[in-house]
């Protein structure tokens, strides 16, 4: 069963700006997916209709094979959720912040959450106020996760922190899928991380699915192909070779990216264009992205 | 068992573990019937994804470089010589495309290139030499004073 389904999900605001258009697919139990997009690719707007704060205009969206926003409740206590730009109330402590997340959850785990307090070194009777950025998405962090929640949804988690944060929000998620296989979404710019934990990536661009994929096979059947302007070949012709996907344009070497092996992607361009000085090689998730978002808008 | 992951590589994580377990059973370093650390260990510890670990343990249990039985840890498997040596083969013949790769677009002729290549060979018996390589740590650990 998935745990998270988005079918055609539209979402516009207001002022007619498109966010999201027609949006489809679903995760599974025990998935683990980075969400990668350049800012304002619609990435926020889809955690907030997962977690039911925004209705689709059209489509359809399911958690647990439950509409988010009619069966609000039973969604949430499942759900742990860290927004981008978290604002906990400030005059309240961290205990009690805490204590207002236990009360709500019936699943809470307290020795859970007094180990993680201890290991990110939270003060129970520090004022959230005083807290830096860090330790602040250290508490919105504790109260995601210490009622086990079933689906995991962090919107960037990682902004903001430092790297030893980073590191310690990384082996939270790490430990939670080794003892309970929660299902994580998260969106992140932070490309080693994704690395690290994803083991699919959804990558969004002005509201559209662009690119679906298993890691793994992203980083073995992909492949970056440089082309010095020397060659004689052009743009247009480049996007013409089999398993060519897009093109960039730059000063040294037009940039192309393969959805194929490198070896197989040289074999392809001699054949179609016998570019022999061309340099074919595997491409890091970074370097992916930069590809084919980049060149785009 | 020392791994590291580089998550910027453009290899995948779970052939980065593959790789480099497999040259620590080749080269020696953990023998037949070492236990390996367990998924869980190995995942915390790295802060990669516990499923890119178990990846990487049943490939290797699949190519036999590994075993499992029933109740016990994972363990390194035994290879008779043949078989090791084959190994060995293996994964110095895939790190050396590169190099002949690059030979080839340097124009170099072959005799020069395998010249090289001995020339590397020997200095590497020399610094193996009992006394050759006087800028190894301290392993007490106690350099730092």
């Amino acid at each position: 069963m998935s745990v998270l389904e988005f079918y055609e999900v539209h979402r516009a605001y207001r002022k007619g700006a498109d966010v999201l258009h027609g949006l489809t697919f679903s995760v599974e139990r025990g998935q683990v997916v980075g969400l990668l997009g350049r800012n304002g690719a619609g990435k926020t707007t889809l955690l907030r209709v997962a977690m039911g704060m925004l209705a689709p205009q059209h489509g359809r969206v399911r958690v647990f094979d439950l509409d988010p926003r009619a069966q609000a409740v039973e969604v949430k206590r499942r759900i742990g959720y860290v927004a981008e730009d978290q604002a906990l109330p400030a005059f309240l402590t961290v205990g009690e912040v805490v204590d207002l997340h236990r009360a709500l959850y019936p699943t809470w785990d307290q020795a859970l959450a007094g180990e993680l307090a201890e290991r990110f070194g939270l003060e129970r009777r520090e004022k959230i106020g005083r807290l830096s950025r860090g330790q602040a998405r250290q508490v919105a962090l504790l109260c995601a996760v210490s009622h086990r929640p079933e689906l995991l949804l962090l919107d960037e988690p990682a902004g903001g922190l430092d790297p030893v944060a980073r590191r310690e929000f990384l082996e939270t998620a790490i430990r939670l899928l080794n003892e309970a296989g929660t299902t994580i979404v998260f969106s992140s710019h932070y490309m080693s991380d994704v690395e690290r934990l994803a083991e699919r990536v959804v990558m969004i661009h002005e509201g559209r699915l662009f690119l679906d994929s298993d890691l793994d096979s992203l980083r073995e059947s992909f492949s970056l192909v440089l082309v010095p302007p020397g060659e004689g070949v052009d743009r247009r012709r480049l996007l013409l070779v089999d398993g060519c996907i897009g093109v960039r344009e730059r000063e040294d070497a037009l940039h192309a990216v393969f959805r194929l092996p490198p070896e197989r992607a040289r074999a392809a361009l001699d054949q179609a264009l016998g570019a022999r000085g061309a340099n074919c090689r595997t491409i890091a998730l970074e370097e992916m992205f930069i590809e084919l978002v980049g060149g785009r808008s | 068992m020392l791994i590291v992951v580089d998550p910027h590589s453009g290899v995948p994580v779970y052939r980065q573990l593959m790789d480099q377990i497999r040259l620590h059973v080749a080269s020696g370093l953990v023998g037949p019937g070492d236990e390996l650390p367990s998924t869980r260990t190995l995942s915390a510890q790295l802060g990669v994804n516990p499923m890119t670990v178990s990846k990487a343990y049943g490939l290797l249990e699949r190519e036999q470089v590994l075993e499992r039985r029933p109740g016990r840890p994972l363990t390194v498997a035994t290879r008779d010589d043949a078989h090791g040596r084959e190994d060995r083969r293996a994964l110095l013949r895939e790190s050396l495309v590169a190099p002949a790769t690059l030979a080839r677009q340097l124009g170099l002729a072959r005799a020069d290139a395998l010249d090289l290549f001995a020339s590397l060979l020997a200095d590497d018996a020399e610094s193996e030499k009992p006394g050759a390589s006087p800028d190894r740590a301290d392993p007490s650990g106690e350099d730092e004073r």
